[in-house]
């Protein structure tokens, strides 16, 4: 039977080339190759996020009247649906943080060079999404912290000279943050966004199986500069299985999250109250809101938050074109090094600030 | 009133200005020139000369006995107050000359209050902002400056102790400190301009008219007859007047201390009435705090349990309704109600027991749905470790 459903299926889908190429791939195999699990456990935690959203887009509802009630409505009467909308939650943390671990394994390991560059934009550019998926879905619940958090964020937009109004206007859907704000973010977070991120997570892929794993410059040396004679570990099975095991580990910790820490719904927004003390964004944002508390409110006749706001956009559009700005030179790997030790060194202090801070 | 030029400052005061700085102190005339810019009256086009008899930069100061009528002269006269506001009451020095105050000043004894002392000689202010000294927030600091100093008052025969006393009670707690001004302060109860305080009878309808609810009752018991016969002032004898301290369900009771405890003992019928009472009311109190705890255990668990916090509300709305039914004096009313707030303590209680129960059912669903992935995990690891090697 399995013999015969098996031809069925070759005679019509190529599986059996498919499973050929598999099985001819490798992974490169080195101190450094833990780190290549990070982009799978990102890509699974992304799987999770589109499974668990589609369920909550079944009793959501996005208008101001109704969407708090409806998501309290699913955590408290829909079976199952506390763990999913924390699941939901909790999964979109793990997933920019796996996000960002597996930018900075790439950075430190240099696998942004030559043929890679393409594969690095499109990562970037993921990233700059993952970030855009999670203020769009924060505003989603309409609870009191989400609704301040997201007026102060696209505060920020409206400093910009000339556009600002116009850009906070496109965001908002009016002039302040309403019934339209949430109505057009989830327009964003549940069909333009993922629309992109598809498409962009298929070229990602593609391009990772056109141009195999990077070895690292280093590794490469020991190996008299010859990236054929690293060690190569088989993709099917060796690879998969382990790929698989972390992926099991990332679910067990998320599972324990969820029914242990279960993400709280707040109190519904209420846009004629004053802003309630400790208004924050999510633990990802908290970096640039800290940045922007120390900055001047006018740097060299401009505001001072557009300026700061316009710096990190700079950072963030040097770091997508990242190859394209380096020569391949040991010194330059090693500046890339210092530098992205230096930017990950100040978003740990500034969140560590912002944490403090905001401590009872 | 008027400031002298620089010029005309004699040698000495040029020195002391020189000196200080210019922070010299103002002279009486100086100061109540500058507290009159910021006065309604000058606002409104009054002048000095308007109250004062004199010439420019001495003006004479006014007799105590003669500065309630000098006031009335404009605020008595509707057709004149009129120009400013249409609403301005001009009853004040009618209700003045009734009050306590103002039949001791007819008498000739200026050491009683009048206009000046309460609203201010010069930089008077409306009632309504907050720096008057007449603002509900600053009116028993204003009555306290004279009724709360006992060398003021002993010459009266009058004790000292009222705004001391209302400052520790339920009143002042809820205008001073939560900034509630439809709290009573001391014009609440004893009138403003034609303050006298209320007699034994008429107490009670001072409290009535924030308490309406508990006056109902109370003169619907037979107490009512009881208290009108023995002269006694219906609320006083429970709350007392002016430290009225936050009623408590123990006061309740025969035992010492309690309120019902001097008129009543334990026998009779009610003996028995009391006690039910404060069964029911400590019934309530019990209910509501074991179903506030499990609902808050519930919630820091991370459970929504908002259908129990709505019967928690309903069970503290049946609370403070069987507590205002305590002044019926019977155990009818007040039963119902303490049973239909147990009730919803009760379902509160339910609602945090099942948000409990889900909580215990999640975690073993965990614990099982762990075990298994662990088990495949392990599965996985050891099928991993005996892979081919692929060296």
């Amino acid at each position: 039977m399995n013999g015969a459903v098996r031809e069925w299926l070759d005679e019509r889908v190529p599986l059996a080339d498919l499973v050929g190429a598999l099985r001819h791939k490798t992974v490169p195999h080195h101190r450094y190759s833990v780190w290549y699990y990070f982009g799978g456990v990102t890509l699974f935690l992304f799987g999770i996020q589109v499974g668990t959203g589609a369920l909550l887009l079944l009793y959501y509802r996005p208008s101001a009247a109704e969407a708090y009630e409806s998501v309290q409505f699913v955590v408290t009467r829909v079976p199952f649906g506390w763990l999913v909308r924390s699941i939901h939650a909790w999964s979109a943390n793990l997933m920019v943080a796996g996000a960002f671990a597996h930018l900075f394994s790439v950075l430190f390991l240099h696998a942004y060079r030559r043929p890679r560059e393409l594969t690095w934009v499109s990562g970037m550019l993921l990233l700059l999404l993952t970030l855009a998926f999670g203020f769009t879905g924060y505003l989603l619940p309409w609870n009191e912290v989400s609704f301040f958090a997201t007026r102060v964020g696209t505060d920020i937009v409206a400093t910009a000279p000339l556009v600002g109004d116009f850009l906070v206007r496109f965001m908002r859907g009016g002039a302040d943050v309403t019934g339209a704000t949430l109505t057009r973010l989830f327009g964003f977070h549940v069909a333009i966004l993922p629309a992109i991120a598809t498409a962009l997570v298929a070229f990602h892929l593609l391009l990772v199986q056109r141009h195999g794993m990077s070895v690292p410059p280093s590794v490469e040396q020991r190996a008299n500069g010859d990236p054929s004679a690293v060690r190569q570990m088989p993709f099917l099975p060796h690879f998969l299985l382990r790929d698989l095991f972390a992926w099991t580990a990332v679910l067990v910790v998320l599972a324990g999250l969820s029914t242990f820490y279960p993400w709280e719904l707040g109190t519904k927004a209420d846009p004629f109250a004053p802003a309630p003390a400790g208004i924050r964004p999510e633990w990802y944002f908290l970096w640039a809101f800290q940045t922007l508390k120390y900055v001047p409110p006018s740097v060299v006749g401009l505001n001072g938050e557009f300026v700061a706001a316009a710096a990190m956009g700079a950072g963030a559009l040097g770091a997508v074109l990242l190859p394209f700005l380096l020569r391949g030179t040991p010194r330059a790997r090693r500046a890339v090094v210092w530098v992205g030790l230096g930017v990950l060194g100040f978003m740990a202090v500034m969140t560590s600030l912002a944490l403090t801070e905001g401590a009872p | 009133m008027k400031r002298q030029p620089w010029w005309r400052l004699t040698p000495t005061a040029i020195a002391l200005i020189a000196t200080t700085g210019g922070a010299r102190a103002q002279s009486p005339e100086e100061a109540a020139t500058t507290a009159f810019r910021d006065d309604v009256h000058a606002a409104a086009g009054v002048t000095c000369a308007s109250c004062h008899t004199g010439r420019e930069g001495r003006y004479d100061p006014l007799p105590r006995t003669a500065i309630a009528p000098l006031c009335a002269r404009c605020h008595s006269d509707a057709a004149y107050m009129r120009q400013f506001d249409p609403q301005v009451r001009v009853d004040q020095f009618l209700q003045y000359q009734t009050s306590a105050h103002g039949r001791r000043m007819a008498e000739g004894e200026p050491r009683v209050a009048t206009c000046s002392d309460c609203h201010r000689a010069h930089g008077v202010r409306r009632v309504r902002d907050a720096r008057s000294p007449v603002a509900p927030i600053n009116v028993a600091t204003t009555c306290a400056r004279c009724h709360g100093d006992p060398a003021r008052m002993t010459p009266f025969g009058r004790d000292a102790a009222p705004p001391a006393d209302w400052s520790a009670g339920v009143h002042a707690a809820a205008l001073v400190e939560r900034g509630d001004t439809s709290a009573p302060t001391c014009s609440s109860c004893h009138g403003s301009h034609g303050a006298t305080p209320p007699g034994v009878t008429s107490a009670a309808n001072v409290c009535a008219q924030c308490h309406l609810r508990e006056a109902e009752l109370f003169r619907a018991s037979p107490k009512k007859e009881i208290f009108d016969a023995i002269g006694e002032a219906e609320c006083l004898v429970c709350h007392g007047n002016h430290r009225i301290e936050a009623p408590v369900d123990s006061g309740v009771g025969v035992q010492d201390g309690a309120v019902c405890a001097p008129c009543h003992d334990d026998a009779g019928d009610s003996g028995a009435t009391i006690r039910s009472v404060r069964e029911g009311l400590d019934r309530l109190s019990g209910a509501v705090a074991t179903a506030d705890a499990i609902l808050t255990r519930a919630e820091r668990a991370g459970m929504l349990v908002d259908a129990g916090r709505i019967a928690l509300r309903e069970a503290r709305e049946h609370q403070v309704q069987s507590r205002v039914l305590v002044h019926a004096f019977a155990g009818t009313p007040f039963t119902e109600a303490a049973t239909q707030g147990v009730a919803a303590a009760r379902r509160a209680q339910d609602t945090g027991e099942a948000a409990m129960r889900d909580l215990q059912v999640r975690r073993r669903g965990l614990a099982v749905a762990t075990l298994l992935v662990l088990a495949f995990l392990i599965t996985l690891g050891f099928k991993i470790r005996r892979l081919p090697d692929f060296h």
